[in-house]
């Protein structure tokens, strides 16, 4: 009896894992399935293209991740509804127009922060029949989720995440739109030298404080190449590299390995919870280097600002979004607001980046006139897409697959606003440096 | 010499056959997932059902496994089958290392111990270069034309089916293993270990050395889980298979399942493990967090209600039958 009872237990619970599984989530009946002839397929008959959407929307950095859900729910309401105002990509018409219109339709699924799951679910979705991914924010979960559609041959574009590991493996069906951390890394050496020669700020040393983790320790690794490969020769020196744990709870310690290296400027790879545990210090103990420059993390989320107030201001970083830009960029003030509607904050640069990452995605499905992975990769890896909504204004990937048009500037907090301070042409104020003493401000 | 080999064989071709029945990659992930942690589940009852020594740290074995073979895959191209037999061999030498200063501890320290040296050895592949420390380890992927078995030499499918198979047969060996194990002379020997060392130790057992032998074996088995969890997953990092999850995963199914049972593991993987993937499958895109509150409510309820495990419920009906009760025999009690 005991036998048969334990059988019988095993069987229920796979019975309901099999039926559960069975049933594919939000299978929409209105699709049929493409004909495949000599390789192309036939898409006329379909009304709805589904794209997958991998995010964190649980776990540490669910609130990130909600965030991004709403931006890449803007993308689509963008490409699905008429708005021949809004001068972007498939904005004009209703849907597709090459595919007779067809609806974009995210699938959305969450990791939870955890690689394992975003490869289940990549392979959930590409099982779905998605045409092709987006997400993870997380590096860590982008690798094994491309992985998955790299094996499947569904073309993966990445917005936000930004380790450059990603673009080192050789991939075929992944591209990535943000600027990577070694872009990023040239991009701070860059600022510093413009703030040398024309503010006087005589930034010599430079320290890193990095989460670890493979966001971060890779940046601290793009840090030690740059310096030696060619910011050492210009005059720049490594002083120290301060590591913590992802799951920290108190930096003194951190702050005070910091404090004694004595850095002219602090390269930060940490998200918003350290970040924001990291100012608080600062002003503990009195702590205020020249600059402290943020890698896309923590200090782009605009919760930098709401979580420090004035005791946020002067920190900067590289970012793909301002505020302050909105008045020239009528696309971008545009998208700003349907953001804003859904979630009574600005956009940010990550946000952005993950909208991107679905419009290119959509885009390159409407020109390949196909659903086909390999059709959609090659435009893709051809096309120079048209992002009005960036201050480079376009985005082309390289043979890696990165976006090779830097999506990105400089930003500084100032008064609560990020403000795009580098490069000049794109500068709504002149950068704030040396940063002042916490009490002389 | 295993009882109740029926039921076994039953539940094993049951998992060989369900596959069969649908293409869908989900349920065969949850088959794949719900294998590896029931064989995960095996070994560690070995050493805390059997033995009576609670682990925390089984992810250790786990990850040096994974490692392992990932290593000498990415770096010499070697194939993760050599590589899984040599995790399973270093995550011995390890577990043996560990174990003598360990075996010392009782109770709540053994535990704690456990818990620690799994921390310090992710430490130790977090700031190791050669392992690529926190940036971790992307598998590199074989062509998508390449023959079966090509594929089945470096562990790469283009289906989840020989995934599936493949975890079935680390699952039925360690099952029929620990089956051995449990009615043999050491598993009684284990067993006396657990109840008091004390008087095991007046009959001529040595405790210290029975306890090894579990640990061994225990961390040779969850070595293999890890390799083939590291293929299957094509990527690595230390923070994923050295995290305490992993440690709290293996030990919440199996005392879900009931402990010190070689039913136990399957049992609370079949139900830990679907519930988690599918909950998530069918709620997690909402944003709401609200698979994972349907999950831990499921939890706190089989724990509250019958904290023996699910087997413990069978053996309140069997007894209602006029069977013999049963029930994860074993406990995590950290008092000695």
């Amino acid at each position: 009896m005991k036998s048969k009872l334990v059988f019988l237990l095993v069987g229920i619970m796979l019975a309901t894992a099999f039926f559960s599984g069975c049933t594919p989530a939000e299978q929409p009946a209105d699709i049929e399935e493409p004909d495949t002839e000599e390789g192309v397929e036939k898409v006329e008959s379909i009304e709805t293209v589904k794209i997958g959407a991998i995010l964190p929307l649980t776990g540490s950095a669910a609130a990130t991740g909600v965030k991004l859900q709403a931006a890449m729910e803007v993308a689509q309401e963008i490409i699905n509804g008429e708005h021949p105002e809004i001068a972007v990509p498939l904005a004009k018409e209703a849907g597709l127009p090459n595919l007779g219109n067809a609806k974009l339709e995210i699938v959305f699924a969450d990791h939870q922060g955890n690689p394992e799951m975003a490869k289940s679910e990549a392979e959930r979705l590409i099982d779905e029949g998605v045409a092709g991914l987006v997400g993870c924010y997380h590096s860590s979960a982008t690798k094994p989720a491309s992985q998955a559609a790299e094996q499947y041959g569904v073309p993966f574009v990445a917005g936000s995440s930004s380790s450059a590991a990603l673009t080192e493996r050789g991939l075929n069906y992944f591209v990535r739109v943000a600027p990577n951390d070694d872009i990023e890394t040239a991009m701070f050496f860059d600022y510093l030298i413009y703030l040398n020669e024309n503010y006087d700020a005589d930034i010599k040393t430079v320290a890193v404080a990095y989460v670890d983790n493979e966001f971060g320790v890779h940046a601290k690794d793009m840090v030690e190449k740059w310096v030696e490969e060619k910011y050492g020769g210009l005059g720049f020196e490594l002083v120290g590299t301060v590591g913590y744990a992802a799951d920290v709870t108190n930096v003194d310690t951190e702050v005070q390995q910091i404090s004694s290296l004595k850095a002219d400027a602090v390269f930060h790879a940490s998200y918003i919870a350290d970040i924001t545990m990291f100012v608080n210090k600062y002003k503990e103990f009195g702590i205020a280097p020249k600059a402290v420059l943020n890698y896309c993390g923590g200090f782009q989320d605009t919760q930098f600002v709401v979580n420090l107030g004035n005791d946020g201001d002067y920190f900067a970083g590289g970012a793909a979004f301002s505020a302050e830009k909105l008045a020239d960029m009528p696309e971008l003030a545009a998208i700003n607001e349907m953001y804003k509607a859904k979630t009574n904050a600005d956009l940010d640069g990550p946000a952005l980046e993950e909208f991107s990452s679905v419009l290119v995605l959509a885009e390159a499905i409407n020109i390949a006139k196909s659903l086909d992975g390999d059709a959609i990769m090659d435009v893709i890896k051809s096309t120079t897409f048209d992002a009005p909504y960036y201050a480079a204004g376009a985005i082309r990937f390289d043979d890696s697959g990165q976006n090779e048009i830097l999506a990105s500037y400089m930003v500084q907090t100032q008064d609560g606003k990020y403000q795009a301070v580098y490069p000049v042409d794109t500068a709504t104020a002149e950068p704030a440096v040396p940063i002042p003493a916490w009490d002389g401000r | 010499m295993v009882k109740n080999k029926k039921v076994l064989l039953i539940i094993i071709l049951v998992l060989a056959v369900a596959p069969l029945f649908t293409k869908a990659k989900a349920v065969h992930n949850a088959i794949i997932l719900l294998l590896i942690f029931a064989t995960l589940g095996e070994a560690w009852n070995l050493i805390t059902g059997f033995a009576g020594q609670t682990s925390f740290g089984h992810a250790a074995f786990f990850g040096i496994g994974a490692y392992t073979s990932a290593v000498i895959f990415y770096r010499y191209g070697i194939t993760p089958w050599l590589g899984m037999i040599l995790g399973g061999f270093i995550a011995s030498a390890v577990a043996a290392v560990m174990s003598y200063p360990c075996f010392r501890l009782k109770g709540h320290y053994f535990a704690i111990a456990t818990l620690a040296v799994a921390e310090i050895i992710k430490q130790v592949f977090v700031s190791w270069n050669y392992v690529e420390g926190a940036t971790g380890i992307s598998i590199p992927i074989i062509p998508r034309s390449s023959y079966f078995l090509t594929r089945l030499f470096y562990l790469q499918f283009n289906d989840k089916l020989p995934w599936v198979y493949i975890c079935l047969v680390l699952f039925t060996a360690a099952i029929f293993l620990c089956s051995f194990l449990e009615n043999s002379k050491m598993g009684y020997y284990l067993k006396a270990i657990r109840e008091s060392h004390e008087v095991a130790e007046a009959i001529g057992i040595n405790p210290a050395n029975y306890k090894l032998y579990a640990m061994i074996i225990s961390a040779f088995i969850s070595a293999l889980c890890g390799s083939i969890y590291a293929q299957y997953i094509l990527y690595i990092d230390p923070f994923m298979m050295f995290s305490l999850d992993i440690s709290m995963k293996i030990v919440l199914l199996t005392v879900l399942g009931g402990i010190g049972n070689i039913y136990g593991p399957i049992i609370g993987a079949a139900i830990f493990i679907p519930l988690s993937e599918f909950t998530r499958i069918k709620l997690g895109g909402s944003g709401t967090g609200i698979d994972l509150m349907i999950y831990g409510l499921l939890i706190v309820l089989i724990t509250c209600f019958h904290p023996k495990g699910v087997i413990g419920i069978v053996g309140r009906i069997a007894e209602k039958f006029g069977r013999k009760p049963t029930g994860g025999e074993g406990s995590i009690e950290t008092v000695s």
